[in-house]
């Protein structure tokens, strides 16, 4: 970027703020609500990890604070902004949603600027405990590796008699580093829909973007480039490969019986990351203030042995060896199974209780149960 | 015997007060709109913006922990309180929309629904004056 450019921007930046100043300080409300989830877990014994917790009693990993301002500009216009502290970061907050909203019309609301892609049934509020049954919806399943794009968004809500629908379709690109790993997400897109009748809620989502990531293989990769064989050299990292992701939901939630389920595809061509197929069902049921419920799920994992045909010389075993087992570590059959139960104790504060038992069929190592408890609430 | 009588129906009285008390829907006077229990439900869940008319609505929820706000989510929304707190953190974080304008009691909400023509409120039914408009009794 020229630095004309540069300066350019940071004047139109700055406008932009002043201006956002001038009106909010004509009108001057700001509202802030908030939530925050404390989450305590321990596996069940000390050779086993699941989700960050091992056999050590932890209430940082899972826990976190937010809290979110939203201000009203009048004329459709609105700013939002949700800041997420989390202990799995240090407790480095971070800004998990920034948005400039404009209401076109009584259905058409866009978003500009940093939101969540609604992948799942619960994306739009992944990490509002309060706000559906288990402490985490099932960790397994919502596990696509970005979950907020830097882009555009547009919501459209609509009823037709006593069918309420709502389309929400976004367009923008992730280059939040994974972990310590670096990777890019662009032309992000897709949409999801929602259609509901009083106790039942139906939802169908898709959604691809282009990946550029080297998931740690850079080196194995340049290798097999140097010994000729490009075409595995490519299936290791990640070079602007498609991803495409494909959900189906429902939720019955009639009198005191809740059911929940979520059903998944991913796939992403020409690299070393696993076809995955995932789904899982939960069946509740509501005595008054307590909710008792119960999830089974499974996820399977499959990558083509891309390797298969490389003759096996001294020279090529050395790359043969560490990227069989690259392949072999993707390919998997979970199965998971959780109770727990949701206790409304006070009108903002739920008190909940869980355990998890998860195994892989392909990889006994794994197999780990998971005792957890959280006190989470809205404000 | 006379205290006795009055002490059971002043009892009885606070029973009924605290379980069954009726509540009833409040629109501006001049408000001619025909509104159906489901409209007033979807109204209040903000899933339905305008009256029948065209018009647009604005609700306006009594404070949490009021009677009348109780009462109002219990028949006319037929969920529990937390539900309904749990419904609105959904739509709040995630930019989908927020919960009616919140004022502290009957009076109050009977003050906004005479002052704002597009208003629509729940009063305890017996806090009901000739400033507004009853749409229905639940």
């Amino acid at each position: 970027m020229s630095n004309g450019e540069y300066n350019m921007k940071q004047k139109i930046k700055a406008l932009g703020f002043c201006s956002a100043l001038a009106v909010s300080s004509a009108q001057a409300e700001i509202v802030f609500n908030g939530f925050a989830n404390i989450v305590g877990g321990q596996t069940t014994s000390s050779d086993e990890t699941l989700y960050g917790y091992d056999d050590k009693f932890d209430v940082k990993n899972g826990s976190l604070f937010a809290l979110q301002a939203t201000s009203d500009l009048g004329d459709g216009l609105g700013v939002t902004a949700q800041i997420i502290s989390r202990g799995n970061n240090e407790w480095e907050p971070e800004f998990e949603w920034a948005y400039v909203s404009y209401e076109v019309t009584d259905e058409l609301k866009f978003l500009l600027g940093r939101q969540r892609i609604p992948t799942y049934m619960y994306s739009d509020f992944l990490d509002v405990s309060y706000a559906y049954p288990w402490i985490t919806p099932p960790e397994n399943l919502y596990s696509v590796p970005i979950d907020k794009i830097d882009g555009v968004g547009a919501i459209y809500s609509t009823s037709v008699g006593e069918f309420d629908s709502t389309v929400q379709f976004i367009y923008g690109s992730n280059s939040d580093d994974l972990g310590d790993l670096s990777a890019e997400f662009n032309d992000v897109m897709g949409l999801s829909v929602t259609v509901s009748r009083g106790w039942l809620t139906l939802r169908a989502g898709y959604f691809q973007a282009d990946i550029v990531a080297g998931f740690g293989n850079d080196a194995l990769s340049k290798s097999w480039a140097g010994a000729g064989y490009s075409d595995v050299a490519s299936n290791l990292t990640a070079e602007d490969d498609r991803g495409k992701f494909s959900e189906l939901g429902f939720q019955v939630d009639y009198e005191n019986i809740l059911l929940i389920g979520e059903y998944t595809k991913l796939t992403v061509d020409n690299t070393a990351l696993a076809d995955e197929n995932n789904y899982y069902v939960l069946a509740g049921y509501r005595f008054d203030n307590i909710l008792i419920h119960t999830t089974y799920g499974s996820k399977d994992g499959e990558q083509d042995n891309f390797i298969f045909g490389v003759p096996v010389t001294p020279e090529l075993l050395p790359l043969i060896t560490p990227t069989k087992a690259i392949i072999d570590d993707v390919q998997k059959e979970t199965k998971y199974v959780t109770v727990g139960l949701r206790w409304d104790f006070h009108d903002s504060a739920s008190l909940k209780f869980e355990y998890t038992h998860f195994s892989d069929h392909l990889n006994s190592a794994g197999d780990a149960g998971l005792f957890r408890t959280a006190i989470v609430t809205v404000f | 015997m006379k205290n006795i009588i009055s002490l059971l129906l002043l009892t009885a009285l606070t029973l009924s007060h605290a379980c069954y008390a009726d509540v009833s829907i409040v629109v501006n006077t001049a408000n001619s709109s025909a509104i159906s229990d489901t409209e007033i439900s979807r109204l209040f869940l903000g899933k339905l913006k305008r009256f029948s008319g065209g018009e647009s609505a604005t609700p306006v929820n009594s404070k949490a922990g009021t009677a009348a706000r109780a009462d109002f989510e219990q028949k006319v929304l037929n969920k529990s309180s937390s539900q309904i707190k749990a419904y609105w953190s959904k739509r709040v974080f995630s930019g989908k929309g927020t919960p009616p304008t919140e004022v502290d009691n009957d009076a109050a909400v009977l003050a906004f629904v005479a002052a704002n023509a597009d208003a629509i409120g729940y009063v305890d039914a017996g806090s009901v004056d000739d400033t507004v408009k009853v749409v229905k009794t639940f």
